[in-house]
């Protein structure tokens, strides 16, 4: 089984989960931009996490086989806070480099006129440097929220096959379904979405659009969500290509919209001695 | 991107059928083919060329291809001898047929123009004379046909010169049809100037255009980047003229390996053309360089230009370098430090190899990103702090502990600029210690120390 995790917070987990990853199967991996769980308290704050996801992170990924990729956006949440607002000025310079496949994560969290603001504007970046975008979908009132998410969409122009919805349910599905976007699912152990409901929600959509991902982050959360969902959809008489189609083809022709994947394969699948910035994942003595 | 349009010359399939040739091209994603007609490739003297025309017509069209038709085939009229009768032979007659077939052929493919060249001159005959033939061979070309005719300077034909092929024209009362077909790289082997300049000194006579690389002196064609040419600013060129014709690429000894000799044509074309876009649109609103910059490795490609790219570095760092160049030196200093302060690693080794560009009074913001890049263990950035303007600006410790840094982390002496004007007492000392320490635990001393010595020995 091959998987492209299309969105993980690989900042908040450790090594042993990139190992674990690889066991599984994982050898691609998108990292949306999102908050702390820390507020942030200035633009600062961001753009030296911005410089993690497109350096350090990037680079700990390699040395465990897996391509990290990133996407770039202030996340709904702190789009209220007027101290990180100004991030908006400098996203641009981000949305064109090097392994940058959307801009996200943007949308709704409480509903505010903030976050509609800069959910609006982000829309806006995306058409004009040509990349897809994530949305995510609030957790609190989800149904009205997706319902005016899918609205702002709409009034934004960009085309619906370059956004991905996320974090949707049963009760989310078919909205976004007929709006034409892609469709994230987010599987927890807890929360959101379990493996098994995701294997009923394919037998009832299909695998068109369909993504799924393990949105794993410094909450309890299992980066092996997106293996776990392929066995289950296996176990449910889906075949090897079904599965194949979600976990990697779809993510792959999702995120490949921005012309910015780098999916060669890696050469080593254990860390080496390579460093980056003269820092290596190595701890002790170097050989 | 520019409106140029890329095509692909047919005597680089040489070994495939024509249909497959044309179906390759315009796969890879060319837009137009110059078609050389040859006993292969719609021979002009087939019985039943009127009908092949037709097909390959139709062909073209559903494949979405422009052409041209070349005429340069080698063997064609003469079998023994290359590229024989001329128009400036005794009995040109041939030759003045042919290129009127040619003519019926182009205007029934619906092709743009048709390309021709004088032909070496006889070395029985003498200039005047030869002269002479062209003229009258040209006009007989031209009589009764409303074809467009394109004069190509070949390096070693009597018409070698973009100089000669405007003055004949010129002596012919410039006739509308007549225009020129300029190769970019017999530019770089014969011309005064360079193909930028020629396409600009062409100006609206130019009907045809062949792109590839060559070197000074030597008419051999190549692949992009194994020559001199500058391909960027020779695209720059043909758009800032507004050249509507094809340009076509001509790899005339490289149909061993056609199809992929052709796709890196077309990547580095596009890469080139992307690199001339940005920096016409850098010129007109440098803000813009703010989103570009990043962009560019993507666009324009990254690979290194020597071993590890620490001396000479990367294709990225030198398109980089002349998007900063793009920019006014007021512009530059003002841009200089955030491009640096959010570019990753590879956006700022490009900064640091740019430096140079700074208008003088910014010299101290160059200083302090030079000493931040001595800071780091990227010996990518450490690489490029050390170039010329560390050489002109640094002050005398902080550049001699750069130097004895690139001994520490690997990076060759080659890579710092000035080594042999800039080595002193101290940096002798330093890196004559460091050997010391070296050789007293019993290990390698790096070569580059001799380097070094020998550079303060020659002072």
């Amino acid at each position: 089984m091959r998987i492209f995790d299309p969105h993980i917070h690989m900042t908040s987990r450790t090594t042993d989960d990139y190992e674990a990853m690889y066991a599984a199967g994982v050898r691609a991996l998108v990292e949306p931009a999102f908050w702390l769980g820390q507020p942030r308290t200035s633009v600062g704050s961001f753009t030296d996490y911005f410089d993690g996801l497109i350096g350090w992170e990037r680079f700990r990924a390699s040395q465990f086989g897996i391509r990290h990729h990133c996407t770039i956006a202030l996340n709904p949440k702190e789009a209220n806070d007027p101290r990180c607002t100004d991030v908006l000025d400098v996203l641009p310079r981000y949305l064109t480099k090097d392994g940058v496949v959307a801009v996200g994560e943007v949308g709704y969290d409480s509903m505010t006129e903030a976050e509609e603001k800069a959910f609006a504007h982000q829309l806006q970046l995306a058409v004009e440097y040509e990349l897809p975008v994530l949305v995510h979908t609030p957790h609190r009132d989800k149904l009205a929220g997706t319902k005016r998410t899918l609205e702002v969409v709409r009034e934004s122009g960009i085309a619906p096959e370059r956004v991905v919805v996320d974090h949707l349910n049963e009760v989310t599905v078919g909205l976004v379904a007929e709006a034409g976007c892609w469709m994230g699912f987010s599987i927890y152990p807890h929360t959101k979405m379990d493996e098994h409901r995701m294997v009923a929600i394919l037998a009832e959509y299909g695998t068109a659009r369909m993504l799924v991902n393990s949105a794993a982050d410094w909450g309890r959360s299992d980066p092996l969500k997106t293996y776990r969902t392929g066995q289950a959809m296996l176990a449910g008489g889906f075949t090897e290509s079904d599965v194949d189609t979600v976990l990697w083809r779809n993510p792959v022709e999702f995120y490949g919209q921005s012309g910015n994947l780098m999916l060669d394969p890696l050469e080593e699948s254990s860390p080496t001695g390579a460093t980056f910035e003269g820092n290596s994942v190595l701890r002790g003595a170097r050989q | 991107m520019s409106t140029l349009r890329f095509g692909y010359g047919t005597n680089g399939f040489a070994n495939h059928r024509l249909d497959d040739a044309l179906a390759i091209i315009a796969d890879l994603g060319y837009t137009g083919v110059a078609l050389t007609l040859d006993h292969n490739h719609l021979d002009p003297f087939a019985g039943d060329v009127a009908e092949q025309t037709r097909r390959v017509r139709a062909r073209l069209e559903q494949l979405g291809l422009g052409v041209v038709v070349e005429t340069g085939a080698r063997f064609l009229l003469d079998p023994w001898r290359k590229h024989q009768p001329t128009l400036l032979s005794d009995e040109a007659g041939p030759r003045i047929d042919f290129l009127r077939r040619a003519a019926r052929i182009a205007a029934d493919l619906g092709a743009e123009c048709v390309s021709f060249w004088s032909g070496v001159k006889p070395a029985e005959v003498d200039d005047t004379t030869a002269w002479r033939r062209l003229l009258d061979g040209v006009a007989a070309v031209l009589e009764d046909t409303p074809a467009r005719f394109a004069l190509e300077p070949e390096p070693g034909h009597f018409v070698q010169h973009l100089a000669e092929a405007l003055r004949l024209r010129d002596e012919l009362g410039g006739p509308e049809q007549l225009g020129i077909t300029l190769d970019v790289g017999h530019c770089v082997a014969v011309e005064p100037f360079d193909a930028a300049t020629c396409v600009r000194q062409a100006g609206d006579l130019l009907f045809n255009v062949q792109l590839d690389d060559m070197r000074t002196g030597v008419h051999e064609h190549l692949e992009f980047g194994e020559g001199e040419l500058d391909l960027t600013a020779t695209l720059a060129a043909l758009a800032e003229v507004g050249y509507r014709g094809l340009a076509a690429i001509e790899l005339p000894r490289h149909s061993h390996a056609a199809p992929d000799v052709a796709r890196r044509g077309l990547r580095a074309l596009r890469a080139a053309d992307w690199l001339a876009d940005a920096e016409r649109t850098v010129r007109a609103d440098p803000a813009r360089i703010r989103t570009l910059f990043p962009a560019v490795g993507r666009k324009a490609g990254r690979s290194a230009l020597d071993a590890h790219g620490l001396v000479h570095g990367t294709v990225d760092d030198k398109a980089r370098v002349r998007l900063l160049a793009a920019l006014k030196p007021e512009d530059l200093a003002a841009e200089v430090p955030d491009l640096y302060r959010y570019g990753d690693g590879a956006e700022r080794r490009a900064v640091l190899r740019g430096l140079h560009l700074l208008p003088p009074e910014a010299a101290g913001t160059g200083v302090r990103l030079v000493e931040d890049a001595l800071r780091a263990n990227d010996i990518g950035l450490v690489a490029a702090a050390l170039g010329p303007f560390a050489a002109e600006h640094l002050d005398a410790h902080t550049w001699r502990h750069g130097v004895l840094k690139c001994l520490f982390v690997g990076v060759p002496v080659a890579a710092v600029a000035g080594l042999g004007d800039r080595v002193d007492d101290e940096l002798v000392r330093m890196v004559g210690d460091y050997a010391a320490e070296r050789r007293a635990a019993g290990r390698d001393v790096p070569s580059d120390i001799d380097v070094i010595l020998q550079e303060a020995g020659a002072q």
